[in-house]
């Protein structure tokens, strides 16, 4: 761990490993979330992002996420999420960065001669049933002489 | 018989109403019964009734003298943004324009203007100056600023070449090394002016002095708590303490009017100040000029600024954030500048509710030792809360300047490479007078 005092330590293959997360909350757009590993510090994911990704950084903020001890299991022990380290990097030289959307909303379109497209067709046609005249202009079937 | 002679006293008596018939009519309309006005109640627990009791606070503190009208601004306590003029977050002069509705524009007002035909113009213009006498400084003689050169360069060879000095502390160095020198320039430089700037003289120079001010600006909805849901407005404070100020009786003439600051913008910021990051506490909230309310030296001149010692140039350069550099000294002018002027026109009574009516202006130096930025604001607004701003068309603005060189270097007892042109901005910023 890189601390100020200790050795200058070079890691050539370090065992960590950086995941991206997208924010809970809305961040500013020069803003990357991380989880990292518990025992690296500011300076370690500088120095990774740089060295190997070739990603220009600007300031690192870290906190540690405390993981709930509340909930019980069946037998009522006390069952402990993990707790995670979270890095908030901000981007030099003005470059943003947006969350991709991974799970993008796709069109459903079912296929010929299935179970589905049959249901679909039954329910759009009942449906259909169940509205009103168009010719009454929205004016209710009991309505009238 | 008897009715008969007492008929004409009754007559007589009524004779007056029955002749003059619009009597009749005004005397009717005045017995109709009036009623107090239709009000919100004052202690009911509706939102009329809280928003009947902010007005009555409002117009109880508009109608009471400015020191009361400090004390009722700033007593309540709450949680509030502190604002560090001096800050390494990025981009916080972004964050510090939204928070204080300022609009920045590069380079300097006319009036500092560095074009040999502009000051010539205003030389022509100038009837104290002998005719055919160049001088760099419109109404400075050239002996004068040679005098003032000569001056600053013994300035700089008194601190980094005569006096022997042991290597500095860890974070130290500005503290010994260019603090001494600033002072030693703004004291020389104030008594060689005094002649050529009549306010100098009766102006009061502060050494280490304390600036703050409180306002709010913006609202955010409470996620949690038993206020949950409603609207909270957000506080900021800053506290700051220039190097060095100078105060002065009358107040600086405006670079532009009013109605021009309308079409400046102003960067809108929709995220929460504490993603900057900036922190949030609670303690006495103060508004301070730099000296207490009865001083007649309520209106501000210049400030002087030195820059933190964890401030390097060279490192921040080496790690391809030369941006955040000018970033850094825009954000510490504007954020002190800010404070000063509002702190000066709280003094004069303006407040979130009765904007000013004439727009304050001051200026700064921000220096580390080496490199020096001018800058000048102009307070066109001090309605920055929510209910104030909503058609409020007024924005504050920020002159600046990028950091200009003094000199190269000190060698065998000479300064090499003294430029003129940041002494000149130097004598023309103290030179400033209505």
């Amino acid at each position: 761990m890189i601390r100020l005092g200790n050795p200058q330590l070079r890691i050539f293959r370090p065992n960590w490993f950086l995941t991206l997360v997208r924010p809970g909350k809305e961040q500013p757009p020069d803003t990357v979330q991380f989880r990292i590993p518990m025992e690296m510090t500011k300076c370690d994911v500088k120095n990774y992002l740089e060295k190997i990704y070739n990603v220009p950084v600007g300031a690192v903020r870290t906190r540690i996420q405390f993981g709930s001890n509340k909930k019980r299991n069946h037998l009522n022990q006390k069952v402990k999420q993990p707790d995670y380290k979270v890095a908030y990097v901000q981007l030099a030289q003005g470059q943003t960065f947006t969350f991709p959307d991974i799970f993008p909303e796709k069109e459903r379109m079912p296929t010929e001669g299935s179970m589905e497209e049959m249901q679909e067709k039954f329910m759009e046609d009942e449906k259909q049933r169940q509205k009103l005249d168009p010719r009454r202009g929205g004016v209710t079937e009991w309505f009238g002489l | 018989m008897a009715a008969r002679t007492r008929l004409p006293l009754l007559f007589s008596k009524n004779l007056p109403p029955f002749k003059n018939q619009k009597l009749a009519h005004t005397e009717a309309a005045v017995k109709e019964p009036t009623y107090p006005p239709i009000v919100p109640s004052l202690t009911a627990k509706s939102k009329s009734a809280r928003g009947r009791q902010v007005e009555d606070h409002v117009k109880k503190i508009c109608a009471s003298p400015v020191d009361e009208k400090l004390s009722l601004i700033t007593r309540i306590q709450r949680k509030k943004f502190v604002v560090y003029p001096q800050t390494f977050a990025r981009n916080a002069d972004r964050w510090y324009q939204h928070f204080t509705k300022t609009a920045y524009i590069p380079g300097l007002p006319e009036r500092f203007a560095l074009d040999p035909e502009k000051r010539t113009g205003v030389e022509k213009e100038e009837s104290s100056l002998p005719a055919g006498a160049q001088t760099t400084v419109p109404g400075v003689e050239i002996d004068a600023f040679a005098d003032i050169r000569s001056l600053v360069t013994r300035m700089i060879l008194q601190e980094h070449w005569h006096m022997k000095k042991r290597k500095p502390f860890l974070y130290r160095e500005q503290e010994q090394m260019v603090g001494p020198f600033l002072r030693n320039l703004v004291t020389g430089l104030t008594y060689s002016l005094a002649k050529y700037n009549p306010l100098l003289p009766l102006s009061s120079l502060d050494i280490d002095p304390q600036v703050n001010f409180y306002w709010r600006r913006g609202q955010r909805i409470i996620p949690k708590g038993h206020r949950r849901g409603r609207q909270e407005p957000t506080r900021f404070q800053i506290d700051d303490q220039p190097h060095s100020q100078i105060r002065i009786t009358q107040q600086l003439p405006q670079f532009t009017s009013l109605e021009a600051s309308y079409a400046a913008e102003v960067p809108e910021v929709a995220f929460a100040p504490n993603l900057m990051p900036l922190f949030r506490r609670q303690y006495d909230n103060n508004i301070f000029t730099g000296a207490k309310l009865p001083d007649p030296a309520c209106y501000g001149h210049t400030q002087f600024h030195l820059v933190p010692d964890r401030y390097h140039r060279d490192r921040m350069a080496r790690q391809q954030q030369s941006d955040q550099v000018e970033v850094f000294l825009r954000a510490n002018g504007l954020a002190s500048l800010f404070a000063w002027t509002g702190a000066q026109a709280m003094y004069q009574g303006f407040w979130n509710h009765e904007d000013v009516t004439r727009p304050f202006v001051s200026q700064a130096v921000i220096t580390d030792g080496q490199f020096f930025s001018f800058f000048c604001y102009q307070l066109n607004t001090v309605a920055l809360s929510v209910e104030t701003d909503a058609n409020n068309p007024r924005k504050n603005l920020l002159w600046g300047t990028e950091s200009l060189r003094l000199y190269e270097s000190v060698q065998d007892g000479a300064v090499v490479g003294l430029n003129d042109d940041v002494v000149k901005l130097l004598v023309q910023f103290l030179v400033n007078q209505p």
